[in-house]
């Protein structure tokens, strides 16, 4: 079982939809990952322990890799209801709704891996608030400027000591 | 008069909300889907190369990205009188395949399997997929599979996971290896068997719940699909059949004439327009489409097993289109066994390994407006998907129009909501069962209202009673969460 995955997701080309992407940029950069990386791309951090993926949505059969994991962190844009400007809050497996559309939340994500691989990760939730979502792979200048917070965060909780399984 | 309001308002875009108008009696007068659709990404692909379009176009939608990545691309062949050589419209068919496989299997075991095998009434803390996989686990990995089933056809034929760069202008960009082709092969028996599984589930409440079959949303509409010469079932080519309430033929024409039979009707309470045909004018030519509208259109499957669930699907209503929106679900199954039989039958055609994938003479026919232009269309798990792009003489588009399925469904998925609100609600009282069931009326349609952004926070789903004085007496919500 691996440490520790940063699976960020969202619309890349939807301005602050997409800003998990820009923070896994940064992540990787943080990590001395050279180089563009692109949406697709699954990394393995130099110190053989960390992944990072980037997704267009989550889909069920992430349960099955979020399983292979001792902890997860969920990178993601916010809005609505959500006031903060940066988000970091512990998730854990429950199903929550998603009544209309084709892709599932993270605590579902996990509760389908405990249920249907025997562990979900500890996980967390890191988000930023989005401000302007039109057609552009740029973040809005605001969000653009939570990018290194949100980052040092993430880095932050990289820095604990990993849970053991269990 | 009082009014529910269901609305999961917080999308970005594309949003929708309910309302259910009571009466003083608690009776409903009359319910309500109102979408805001966003139509901005037209605007954006002006000026914009219309080679670009198949890589541009899946930006709209994260729910079907390759539905719009191949009919941008088949736009795109017409728009340049450049048609792919066969191997490749194989080759972006079985793509295609992929798309409906991973899209109708989410729908009906992530989405539609908790009401059909739970209850629309059961407790929602356990009616969802969790509930299910409590129930049955192995149904669960079996639904997990089938979507990775199409998921894999899509990355190997694509490249990537995300906006895939594989149809282009005259064909598409990489040839199919044997080793792909056989990994491919080696799944189809494990996703028919997974289907079948669902067919059977499907069948057995259909059986237990006929009153509400009966009951929930059933109304008369044309319906418009895509069908083969012979009128067989088709989701990625073929010209387009319309068929009226009683099962009558009422037109079949070219998809690029499609603007000489659909007009668009506007309703003050919603921002999206009303698709309708034409001749029959608004409303009496109001029309479905996507999987039960396809299954009504088309006379029969061309490959064996779908072929047996169609006719057993058209002997519900002897002979009549089957009207039942719950029926969308049942249709939804028989077209995933279409897809995986498609995907033997073209794995199995020697021009899948060919490497002849690419017509590179493209040239612009430009009419006496100085424009040229191009349609490209296909069943896209909802529904026909139509791409119109108009392109100057240097290949810059100057004007584009996507009709996508959702906007075909409109009107019906308002009609379901109201049929499904006067059937169920007698009283001022809203249960959350009331809700799951309005709920599940657009459910029904799977429609795409959400398209291409989820950021957390957002998708309250919210029922307010008003009294006559506009107060709220009660309220129900449910939040998406995150």
């Amino acid at each position: 079982m691996r440490d520790s995955l940063i699976l960020g997701y969202g619309n890349v080309d939807r301005m602050d939809d997409g800003v998990a992407w820009h923070v896994l940029i940064a992540l990787a950069a943080a990590r001395g990952v050279a180089g563009v990386i692109a949406p697709d791309d699954f990394l393995e951090f130099p110190d053989g322990q960390t992944d990072c993926q980037f997704v267009l949505q989550l889909t069920p059969e992430l349960a099955e890799r979020l399983a292979g994991y001792r902890r997860v962190c969920f990178v993601d844009a916010h809005t609505g209801n959500l006031p903060e400007a940066i988000r970091l809050e512990r998730v854990t497996p429950a199903y929550t709704n998603s009544p209309f559309t084709h892709h599932l939340t993270p605590a579902t994500c996990l509760a389908l891996a405990q249920a249907l691989y025997g562990h979900a990760p500890r996980a967390v939730v890191a988000s930023v608030r989005g401000e302007a979502f039109g057609f552009a792979q740029e973040l809005s200048p605001g969000v653009a400027a939570r990018v290194p917070e949100m980052t040092a965060k993430i880095l932050a909780w990289l820095a604990v000591a990993v849970p053991a399984v269990g | 008069m009082q009014k529910i309001t269901i609305d999961p308002v917080t999308r970005i875009e594309g949003h929708a909300k309910v309302t259910i108008r009571l009466n003083d009696a608690g009776q409903v007068e009359h319910a309500y889907l109102h979408i805001n659709e966003f139509r901005g990404f037209e605007k954006f692909c002006e000026g914009r190369p219309y080679i670009e379009m198949p890589q541009i176009t899946p930006r709209i939608c994260g729910i079907c990205p390759v539905s719009h990545h191949l009919a941008a691309a088949k736009a795109s062949d017409d728009l340049a009188n450049c048609p792919p050589p066969r191997p490749a419209s194989l080759l972006r068919e079985l793509m295609h395949m992929g798309q409906i496989i991973q899209s109708h299997g989410m729908h009906f075991f992530e989405l539609a399997g908790p009401d059909l095998l739970l209850g629309f009434d059961a407790d929602p803390a356990t009616r969802n997929v969790l509930g299910l996989l409590q129930r049955d686990p192995s149904l669960a990995l079996k639904a997990i599979n089938l979507r990775k089933f199409g998921q894999c056809i899509i990355e190997t034929l694509g490249g990537r996971r995300i906006h895939p760069t594989f149809a282009v202008t005259g064909g598409v960009n990489k040839v199919l290896r044997p080793a792909e082709r056989e990994a491919m092969l080696s799944g189809v028996a494990q996703a028919i068997a997974a289907v079948q599984t669902g067919l059977g589930i499907m069948r057995a409440w259909a059986e237990r719940n006929r009153w509400d079959i009966d009951h929930f949303a059933v109304f008369p509409t044309g319906y418009l699909a895509m069908v083969t010469p012979d009128n067989g079932l088709a989701l990625y080519d073929g010209q387009l059949r319309l068929i009226g309430a009683h099962g009558q033929d009422l037109e079949r024409f070219d998809g690029s004439a499609y603007l000489d039979y659909i007009s668009e009707h506007v309703e003050n309470w919603s921002y999206l327009k009303f698709p309708y045909y034409k001749k029959l004018g608004w409303p009496g030519g109001v029309y479905r489409v996507g999987p039960l509208g396809r299954l009504n259109v088309a006379s029969h499957a061309d490959t064996p097993l779908a072929d047996a669930e169609l006719r057993a699907f058209k002997a519900l209503s002897a002979g009549h289109p089957v009207e039942n929106t719950l029926h969308y679900h049942y249709a939804r199954l028989i077209e995933i066994l279409f897809a995986i039989e498609r995907v033997q039958v073209l794995l199995d055609d020697p021009d899948i390994l060919s490497s002849d994938i690419l017509n590179t003479r493209q040239s612009l026919t430009v009419g006496d407006d100085g424009l040229a232009q191009g349609v490209g269309l296909l069943e896209a798990p909802r529904g026909t998907l139509i791409h119109h792009y108009w392109a100057t003489e240097d290949g810059k588009l100057a004007r584009v129009n996507l009709i996508v399925a959702t906007g075909h469904n409109n009107w019906a998925m308002s009609e379901a909501v109201d049929s499904v609100a006067k059937t169920y609600i007698t009283g001022p009282e809203i249960r959350e069962g009331l809700l799951n069931r309005v709920e599940a009326a657009v459910r029904a349609y799977d429609p795409c209202l959400s398209c291409s952004t989820h950021a957390l926070g957002q998708m309250p789903i919210m029922i307010e009673v008003l009294n006559p004085a506009g107060q709220v007496v009660q309220s129900l919500r449910r939040d998406g969460g995150g």
